[in-house]
């Protein structure tokens, strides 16, 4: 196989996500795309968990559909999972043979033609390596070498992880490992019908996660102030900022409240300072009110939403696409805003310099839509693709010229005013959430209260047209076009590939640039489209319901495909849907 | 050529003010300006932020980069924008409702953080702008508009309250003292650290003018007999039921500042390891 994979389910103390996360460096170090979701129960400690790993020779955009190879530390464990790990037929299961429950106890489709291997993963940790924690290290050298992982890859990321600090950790990871191999070898003579074919590159890979990436473009874009408050699936943010932003002349605040994160961040931009806040779902709504004031106010300013399942608390480790209608129309008023969405992580790192570049250029607030699925997957990425769009990022401060008599919100053609900051003579001003003059000073005029409107909206016109914010996948001249947003494109990427194979001209439509509508290329892509599909992970399909209410040019047949979330996008409903589609316009010749 | 001395005109603005005849406030703000002219900040690195209701419009009425910003949200903003700019004079203002109702959860961290800021709330005991419901502050038994049968609750005494979260400056003032305040004003800004001054500033319109004879009688300015340094006697003032203290509650210097703190981290981390450039962070995902 060229493309394979593998999921690991046990409990929290197993050992799961380390293992997952030696294995997709290892893939990484030789060059391979890789690819690992991260799943987990409710609790805290000693709760279920899984990692779900895909490896490939070619780019991958999904978590993949099918698992071929399963490593059960616990058939109890395991069965919490069912709904996310869907077996390939013929695939192959490691279980450990000491589990207390037998596996008859949670039936796999005997349909499935399953191979089961009984391994003493935790016998081996215990009796001959004597430590019991090293199961997990155990597994990792039985599944690099069925899959035939380079195992000197693994032990470099083992090395990278306990090398410095505890050297003696390293060296009973390493017997571990070894002992896994060797136990392959006398065990298994005849190997097993799962083997990673792919070579790789040899160029070695990064290995980030979409949270890491997001806050990583943050500082390449020149954030000083982060202010965030915990919440999960955003945290990451914050403790990636924490460590590191202070390398680069900045500052983090852990506030007490999602709105003192949001007000320190406006703070910081109003006094001249690049300033960024994350949060998910449930801070968003509390951030709302000073998201409207930073538009009033005309604050450059980042908010990041890593969305999960709601409403309420949802599902706080799964992820959703259903914080779009609070992201283009949360808090009171009219307010000119900016959304931007991501769609993989290399693309976390991008639109957090776009959102920056946005922010700043027009003195307004940008919403990053990314979600827990971008959030918490680690992915494969390349350094130069990461860095490979390049932008300008400044703000238009006030000029010497601009500070004689001068009107913080100057009616301009862009709708832009330069800015003073404290420090500039003669800037001195007053700024608020309530409507003013050009000068700053407070009104309750209709008549200004519209002109200001006007003012603020006229930047929005501006940014849609900002270029290189609509991704086009597929057939250029199909017919049929399905249009996603954020995370779902991965699946939808794929899907559109098998499609093709098949003879379907299909073509997908993936914006970055949410708000304002990118018009005019979402018009130059939908040309010649008779039929578009709005994809996502929305019960109540808000992005097809905003696209409706937002955009005049979609085509007469505009169709909804629309499920809520928790469980990641398939390929295969998408491809399911296609063909649905294609049936329907007469595309799909009988075989 | 000596640079010109400011005056207190030099920080007026020409922001019409919408206060009240006899409202408090106004003395307030002119120990504002003449606080900051007997300290000579350049109006350009003052800044003033302000949360929502009546003593909040004060933000645009100081020649300085004023913030009148959201209801309750003054602190965070402010100490934001310190963080960002130590360099700047950071002052922070408002009501009672807005520091000690809506903004309790600010106030409270605030404190914590110390960072080199001084909060004036003008504490009048009503909520004004919404026109007459009860405050925090509010004596138990008032009536107002929204407790027509007397206010059921006991009043916050916020003086306490910040001497207890470990505030390391904390004054009250009256606004019918202006030259007083106007001192307490320009020791917080010395101060270097949080600095609460709660200022007694009575609204006419839903108090009544004799709210000003109240303070007038019952405060008591402290003397060198009260050491401002010594917690228990702070701690005794702050519990006076009959008298109200006007004066240096509270001091103590050494504390370290958010944004001092922040510069720390920063030098800290710099010994630790310098990168060239923001592109060669990606070794960390290598």
């Amino acid at each position: 196989m060229q493309d394979v994979t593998l999921a690991i389910a046990g409990s929290g103390g197993d050992g799961v996500i380390t293992a997952g996360d030696f294995i997709v460096q290892a893939a990484a170090r030789k060059g391979l795309h890789a690819f690992m979701l991260k799943s987990y129960g409710p609790q805290i400690r000693g709760g279920e968990s899984s990692a779900r790993i895909r490896i490939s020779d070619r780019p991958i955009y999904s978590q993949g559909d099918y698992v071929d190879f399963l490593v059960v530390f616990s058939w109890k464990d395991f069965n919490r999972f069912l709904d996310e790990i869907q077996l390939r037929k013929g695939a192959v299961v490691l279980y450990d043979e000491a589990d207390s429950t037998p596996r008859e106890e949670f039936p796999i489709d005997a349909d499935l033609d399953i191979e089961y291997i009984p391994v003493p993963f935790k016998k081996m940790a215990a009796e001959e390596i004597k430590v019991p924690l090293t199961k997990n290290m155990v597994t990792l050298g039985v599944i690099a070498e069925l899959l035939h992982l380079p195992l000197e890859a693994i032990k470099d990321a083992v090395m990278k992880k306990f090398g410095k600090r505890k050297p003696e950790a390293a060296q009973v990871n390493f017997q571990a490992i070894d002992l896994g191999k060797a136990w392959v070898n006398e065990n298994l003579p005849q190997g097993t019908q799962v083997v990673l074919e792919a070579e790789g590159s040899g160029e070695p890979k990064l290995v980030m996660t979409g949270d890491d990436a997001v806050a990583y473009g943050a500082i390449h874009a020149g954030v000083k102030v982060f202010s965030g408050y915990p919440i999960t699936p955003a945290s990451p943010i914050l403790e990636f900022l924490s460590k590191w932003l202070p390398h680069f002349g900045g500052a983090v605040v852990q506030t007490e409240d999602e709105i003192a994160a949001i007000t320190y961040a406006i703070g910081a931009s109003w006094a001249g300072k690049q300033a960024m806040t994350a949060s998910s779902g449930p801070g968003i709504a509390l951030k709302q009110e000073a998201f409207g004031l930073a538009a009033m106010a005309e604050i450059p300013l980042v908010v990041v939403n890593v969305q999960r399942v709601g409403p309420s608390t949802g599902i706080p480790s799964k992820s959703e696409q259903a914080d779009l209608f609070q992201a283009v129309g949360g808090t009171h008023g009219d307010v000119p805003r900016v959304v931007l969405a991501p769609s993989d992580v290399e693309d976390n790192f991008q639109v957090a310099v776009e959102a920056f570049y946005i922010a700043e250029k027009y003195q307004i607030p940008v919403m990053i839509l990314t979600d827990q699925f971008l959030g918490e997957r680690s992915e494969t990425v390349e350094a130069e693709v990461l860095f490979a769009r390049k932008r300008v990022i400044s703000r238009q401060l006030a000029k010497p010229s601009d500070l004689k008599d001068y009107k913080r919100y100057k009616l301009t053609d862009t709708g832009v005013s330069p800015m003073a900051i404290p420090g500039m003579a003669g800037g001195q001003h007053v700024i608020s959430g309530l409507e003013h003059h050009e000068d700053g000073r407070p009104t309750s005029s209709g008549t200004l209260h519209q002109t200001m409107s006007e003012k603020r909206a006229r930047k929005l016109p501006l940014i849609a047209e900002e270029s290189g914010f609509v991704r086009i996948y597929g057939d250029d001249d199909a017919e049929l076009a399905i249009l996603a947003w954020g995370s779902s494109k991965g699946a939808v990427r794929e899907a559109i590939e098998q499609a093709q194979e098949l003879g379907i001209k299909v073509k997908a439509i993936v914006p970055q640039l949410i708000y304002p509508v990118p018009e005019k290329a979402f018009d130059a892509a939908l040309k010649g489209v008779k039929r578009a599909v709005v994809v996502e992970l929305s019960f109540g399909a808000q992005f097809y319901r905003y696209l409706r209410a937002y955009y005049d040019g979609l085509p007469d047949e505009t169709h909804s495909y629309a499920r809520s979330g928790a469980n990641p996008l398939l390929v295969s409903e998408v491809f399911e849907t296609i063909k649905k589609h294609a049936a329907e316009l007469g595309m799909l010749r009988e075989a | 050529m000596e640079p010109v001395k400011l005056t207190a005109k030099d920080y007026k603005t020409s922001v019409p003010i919408v206060w009240c005849p006899g409202c408090g406030d106004f003395g307030v703000l002119n120990a504002m300006q003449q606080a900051a002219a007997e300290l000579q900040l350049p109006p350009e690195n003052l800044m003033v932020v302000s949360g929502i209701g009546c003593s909040s419009r004060i933000a645009g009425y100081i020649n300085s980069f004023g913030f009148n910003s959201i209801h309750g949200r003054a602190l965070p903003i402010a100490a934001g924008a310190k963080l960002a700019r130590p360099d700047m004079t950071v002052w922070a203002a408002g009501g009672d409702g807005d520091g000690y109702s809506i903004g309790t959860n600010h106030f409270v961290h605030t404190i914590r953080r110390n960072p080199d800021i001084t909060y004036i709330v003008m504490d009048n005991h009503i909520y004004g702008l919404t026109k007459g419901q009860v405050s925090p502050t509010t004596p138990h038994g008032d009536v107002t508009k929204s407790t027509p049968q007397g206010n059921p609750e006991r009043p916050l005494n916020p003086l306490a309250l910040a001497l207890e979260l470990g505030a390391t400056f904390i004054a009250q003032g009256f606004s019918g003292n202006v030259k007083h305040l106007r001192d307490l004003i320009v020791q917080a800004t010395r101060h270097k650290g949080f600095a609460l001054v709660n200022v007694k500033s009575p609204c006419v319109t839903f108090r009544g003018r004799q709210e000003f004879n109240v303070i007038r009688e019952r405060g008591e300015y402290l003397d060198e007999k009260h050491d401002p340094s010594d917690w228990n006697q702070a701690h005794e003032v702050t519990q006076w039921t009959d008298k109200v203290p006007l004066g240096v509650i509270y001091k103590i210097e050494g504390v370290p500042t958010l944004e001092g703190v922040a510069e720390e981290a920063r030098q800290k981390a710099l010994e630790r390891r310098s990168f060239e450039s923001t592109t060669e962070l990606i070794e960390v995902f290598r």
